[in-house]
Formats: C-alpha cells, sequence, structure tokens
C-alpha cells in the first residue's frame, strides 16, 4: 500500500520525463536505424548502414576531434575557473554574491551574440589586432580567426560559468575547520592547499569537468563561426547531415554515437565522485 | 608546586562591536588539567582559539614559556586542538590523518614516523585501525584518533575544544575517565573547554569559570563547588536552593540567619562578609541537604509538596515558608515522608553558603 502510494506519487514526474526526454530519445534511435530516398524523406526500411558509416574511418577524425576539444575545453576552464571559483568562495557574503553574479551575467545575453562579440575582438581587423598594431607590438595583424584554438577560446568562454560554478560549490562546502586543523598541524598555506583543499574539491572540479565536456561535444555554432568551418566536429557534423545532408537518419546515428560517449564521461564522473553524496546526477 | 606555562594577560577581544573577552589573566601551570567552563557563548572557545592562534586578540599578551606568541601563525605554535567535531581529513586514513602534523613539518624520516604512530595509536587503543578511513569509525573512535594526531605532535599544550560533546552519554563518562588517565600518563597539559560542569567537575585539576567574556572564579573543582567566589559561579555550578534571608548576627566562625519563623546557623565564607541587620542569600547545593521526620537543631520547618522518585536519586519538593525547596537525596533513610507530612529539612555545612544580595537581578531570580 505504502508503495503504491509512493509509485502514484511519482506518475507526474515520470510522464513529464517520458514526454519529454524519453520519446525524442526514442524517436532519435528509430530514426537511426531506418532509411531515406534521394529527398531525404524517410523511408521506413530496417538498415545498419547508418552506422557503418558512423563507424567508418573519414569520421573516426570528426569523433577524434571533437573529443579533443571537449576534452580541451574541460581542462582551459578548469585552470582558469579554479582560481576564480576559490576566490569567489573565500569571498566575503556581498562580494561573493557580486562575484557570482557578474559570473552569471552573460547569461542574460543570446551566445550567438557573444560569438560574433568574439569575431569583432579576434578578427583580422578587430579590437585586439588593431590595439597591437596602435601600439607597434605588431606590423601586420595577426591571424586568429578560424582556427582550432579561435574554437576551443569560444566554446570555453560559453562554458566556464559552469565549470566555476561547480568548483565554487565544493569550496564553498569544503569544511572551515579541516583547514584550520591543517594550520594547528604545522601546515602552511601552500600545503594545506594541496594537502586539503584540492583533495577534497576534486568531486566538484569532475563534476564542472563533465557539465563542460558535454556540451562542448556538440556545440556547432561556435566552431562555425569561430573556427570557419575548418575543422568538423560531431555538432557541425549532425548540424549539415540534418541540413543541408538531408539525411536525418545518419544524423540521428551520430546522435546515438555521441549519446553513447556522454554516458561513458558521466560514469566515469559517477566513478570519481562516487563518495561526493551531493553528486550532479543523483 | 608546578610551574607557570602559559600567561594570559589581559586578553579582550572583539567580534564587531561585541566584547567577548573582557581582560582575561590567568596561568596555566605546567602538566595540569584545566578546565574552561561556561554557558555557550560565555567566551570560552574564543579563548581556546585564542591561544591556538585561530583567532587574534585586540589587546593583552599570551606568553609561552616566557615568551610571547601573540601574533605567531597557528602552525608555528608549540600547541595543538582537538576540534569540537574532530576535523579528521575525510580523504585520508587514520595513518595519514596522525602522520599529517610530522609529514608538514618534514620532522622525520617515514620509518622513525611508523614508530610514532604506532606509539600515540597504542595510547589512544586504537592499534589496528591504521587503514581505516574516518567514515569508518564510530563517534568515540574518532575522538580517539583526534586526540591521537594531536598528541603525536607533542605540543606543550592540547587544546580540547567540547571534545564529547557530539557522544551518548554513556560513552561520554567512559571517555571521560579515559581522557583524565591520557592527561596523567602522557604528562601534557590539556586545557579543555566545557560547558558541561559535571565534566569539568569530573575531570579537571583546576577549573576557570567564564561568563560574558570574564573569568568568574579559578580553582580547584572543590573549591569552585563549595566556595563559589559570586552569585554567577553559585547558580551555575550544581543545582541550588537560593533562599532570601535576614542576617541575625555575624560570629567568628559563622552567622547567624532568620528565614520565615526559623533561625539558622550558616558557616562563613572566605570571601563574603555579612553584616548584621542587612538581607543575604542563603544558597544551599539539593543534593547536600537531608529531610528529617523529627525535629533536629538548625533546621528549616516545612511541609513536604510531593515527592519523585527520579532513577538512583528522590526529589523531594517542600513548602518553607512562601519558598517552596528542593532537596534531592540518593538513598531513603530515616524519615520516609509523603505528600502533606510536616518536616524538617537541614544540609551538610559545606553546602551552603551565604552571599551579600547583589543589585544585578537577583530580585526576579530569588
Amino acid at each position: 500500500m505504502q508503495t503504491l502510494k509512493r509509485n502514484i506519487l511519482a506518475v507526474p514526474i515520470l510522464v513529464w520525463i517520458g514526454l519529454l526526454v524519453g520519446i525524442p530519445l526514442i524517436f532519435v534511435f528509430v530514426l537511426s536505424f531506418l532509411s531515406r530516398d534521394s529527398l531525404g524523406t524517410i523511408v521506413f526500411q530496417f538498415t545498419l548502414q547508418n552506422y557503418q558509416r558512423v563507424f567508418s574511418p573519414i569520421y573516426l577524425r570528426v569523433f577524434l576531434n571533437s573529443l579533443l576539444l571537449a576534452f580541451l575545453t574541460g581542462l582551459v576552464t578548469m585552470i582558469v575557473g579554479y582560481p576564480v571559483a576559490y576566490i569567489t568562495a573565500n569571498l566575503s557574503t556581498k562580494k561573493r554574491a557580486l562575484s557570482i553574479g557578474l559570473i552569471m551575467l552573460p547569461f542574460w545575453i543570446s551566445s550567438l551574440l557573444r560569438t560574433y562579440g568574439w569575431m569583432i575582438l579576434l578578427g583580422n581587423s578587430g579590437i585586439v589586432n588593431n590595439v597591437f598594431l596602435g601600439l607597434g607590438l605588431i606590423d601586420r595583424p595577426l591571424s586568429m580567426m578560424y582556427k582550432f584554438g579561435t574554437t576551443l577560446i569560444g566554446t570555453a568562454y560559453m562554458l566556464i560559468p559552469f565549470m566555476i560554478v561547480a568548483i565554487f560549490n565544493s569550496v564553498d562546502k569544503l569544511d572551515r575547520s579541516l583547514l584550520e586543523a591543517s594550520y594547528d598541524l604545522g601546515a602552511n598555506k601552500r600545503q594545506t592547499f594541496f594537502n586539503i583543499t584540492l583533495p577534497l574539491t576534486i568531486p566538484g572540479v569532475a563534476g564542472g569537468f563533465t557539465l563542460v565536456f558535454i556540451p562542448a561535444l556538440g556545440m556547432f555554432y561556435v566552431s562555425d563561426l569561430l573556427g570557419g568551418g575548418n575543422t568538423i566536429f560531431l555538432g557541425n557534423l549532425i548540424n549539415t547531415q540534418v541540413t543541408r545532408g538531408r539525411n536525418r537518419p545518419l544524423a540521428a546515428a551520430f546522435s546515438v554515437a555521441m549519446i553513447l560517449v556522454v554516458l561513458v564521461v558521466i560514469s566515469v564522473y559517477s566513478r570519481v565522485a562516487k563518495d561526493d553524496r551531493e553528486g550532479l546526477f543523483l | 608546586m608546578r610551574q607557570p606555562l602559559l600567561f594570559l594577560v589581559n586578553i579582550n577581544k572583539y567580534f564587531g562591536d561585541v566584547h567577548v573577552l573582557r581582560d582575561v589573566s590567568f596561568t596555566i601551570e605546567q602538566g595540569e588539567f584545566l578546565t574552561l567552563l561556561g554557558p555557550s557563548g560565555c567566551g570560552k572557545t574564543t579563548l581556546l582559539r585564542c591561544i591556538a592562534g585561530l583567532e587574534h586578540v585586540h589587546s593583552g599578551d599570551i606568553l609561552l614559556n616566557g615568551s610571547s606568541i601573540k601574533g605567531i601563525a597557528p602552525n608555528k605554535r608549540n600547541v595543538n586542538t582537538v576540534f569540537q567535531n574532530y576535523a579528521l581529513f575525510p580523504h585520508l586514513n587514520v595513518y595519514d590523518n596522525i602522520a599529517y602534523g610530522p609529514r608538514v613539518k618534514k620532522l622525520m624520516k617515514e620509518a622513525e614516523l611508523k614508530d610514532r604512530v604506532s606509539k600515540v595509536l597504542d595510547l589512544v587503543q586504537m592499534l589496528g585501525y591504521e587503514k581505516r578511513m574516518p567514515h569508518q569509525l564510530s563517534g568515540g573512535q574518532r575522538q580517539r584518533i583526534a586526540i591521537a594526531r594531536a598528541l603525536i605532535n607533542e605540543p606543550s599544550i592540547l587544546l580540547l575544544d567540547e571534545p564529547l560533546g557530539a557522544l551518548d552519554l554513556k560513552l561520554r563518562k567512559h571517555m571521560q575517565t579515559e581522557l583524565a588517565q591520557l592527561q596523567r600518563k602522557t604528562g601534557t597539559t590539556f586545557v579543555y573547554v566545557t560547558h558541561d560542569q559535571e565534566e569539568a567537575l569530573n575531570m579537571s585539576d583546576r577549573i576557570v569559570v567564564m561568563d560574558q567574556g570574564q573569568v568568574q572564579q579559578l580553582g580547584s573543582p572543590r573549591e569552585i563547588y563549595n566556595n563559589p567566589s559570586n552569585l554567577f559561579v553559585t547558580t551555575f555550578i550544581g543545582d541550588r536552593n537560593m533562599i532570601r534571608v535576614k542576617v541575625l548576627d555575624v560570629g567568628e566562625a559563622s552567622t547567624r540567619v532568620q528565614f520565615g519563623e526559623d533561625v539558622v546557623e550558616v558557616r562563613n565564607s572566605k570571601r563574603h562578609h555579612m553584616v548584621a541587620g542587612e538581607e543575604a542569600l542563603l544558597a544551599i547545593h539539593m543534593d547536600k541537604m537531608r529531610v528529617s521526620c523529627g525535629e533536629v537543631p538548625n533546621a528549616l520547618r516545612g511541609e513536604v509538596l510531593s515527592v519523585h522518585y527520579a532513577g538512583s536519586q528522590i526529589r523531594i519538593q517542600i513548602q518553607v515558608a512562601d519558598k517552596v525547596i528542593t532537596a534531592v537525596e540518593y538513598q531513603k533513610t530515616d524519615c520516609d515522608c509523603e505528600a502533606g507530612d510536616s518536616v524538617y529539612v537541614v544540609w551538610e555545612e559545606h553546602g551552603a553558603i551565604l552571599l551579600p544580595l547583589e543589585d544585578s537581578g537577583v530580585e526576579g531570580e530569588v
């Protein structure tokens, strides 16, 4: 009786998840096994051809590009985000609210607009080049656009708030008396940071890494605009297959493959954060 | 006579506008078990943290072994703390927790360190637990590891901040005995913070009673219990009946006072001098009182209101004149009284003390 009651209470959330997550996922999964005609219309005919193409060597490169971009994005946001999160967590309540507000502020502006902002900054006649030219530091404009690194800057910039907030939470949660105990036992600030603070905030870093890695894997407009399409990533590929390629079944197969990669990342994360009772996905 | 080890000289400390330590001065002696006792918010933990270096003092000085440690960072002070929640490092096992101090100070080789860890683990009876993680230990075990982690540094003073607060009653009693034994075995100076007077009276060589950031009394447990220096200590230590009496005349060793129609003699205290004709407070420990059925000298007459059996003790409420007095007896002997009986209430000489009527809020309390 008790369990029945509890199960009934869970029905709305199950319906919600089923409608918004489950059904689209099933749709994508089914689609990935279907064929299409030359005009792009779906043909209800079972095939494994899409998956054969997904795992062909030509596309392996795309997977590796995407994984590298996502990994480097995670790394860059971690290195830049950790100090920001650490300092923010140690501010007074008022300043801390201000700092968090400033970190979240860019979310109020469309990410597409912010990407154009980077183009204005980094372009050949962009602000950075103009300033450097004006100061006489360089003779001709630096070519900064349409490179792998440019895409990396873009994705890292887009996703760093997730990293900062995740690390901030774990630094903030840290029991101050542990730090005091460390000083009390004779450790200086540096030793306390590396022996106590850093190891105890690893779950937060892992959480931030996961939160950054997953969207970085699928982002396409940043690499389209900042990378100029010179390097093809998974997101671009799926986008192209749906729009210009008119091959939705293939796009669906790539999506399923990407979901599998994401599941691997999450399982690694949950292993790292298994001692942390307030995980991201539990 | 013990050697003085740590001098606290006119310590003042503020949190914002709040004056949390007011001119605190006393001396901690080498090898003693000293307890800072007081209600929550009295400044005892803050004082402990000042000694540890975790709080800085606004004025005054702290001298350890003759030299000031006021400006010295906590990691450079030869004092260690056992924190209230133990503060064991959750990601390190018992061995690494205990080895933390010597390792960060790079004091010794791993082989020597291993011996030292074993030695302190043996001291707290936790040998064999080296590989356990803190979350795999019970509260009492964590407590022992926290003590071992501090003791391995051979501190001049071990500071303990309400270390038994999180334990259940039975374990707390057991740990009290163990802590006192450990202190004697190691000879380390213990400064122990608690709000639990029973703990303080049980374990300490000396007790510092604090209230509102000030030292109220410093003395041995017996001294504090029997000869409280002021109204605060009198009400804070032990359960007492507080009776407003009239001083009739003051003799060499005792003073005659009147309450209602009864006249009783109370021993004179060293600290307080009564004046005949004035009013005073008679404070008597409830557990030092006896109820007698037959007439006895130096007693207050009253009528039994109720008798409660609370485990090992019997609480008897007696109406004496306009006041309800509580007597606590541990076994019923001569007088098997019931509600409505007329009885005589007497007390052991040392259980009673006369205090002057202080102006601070006494009217309301008595």
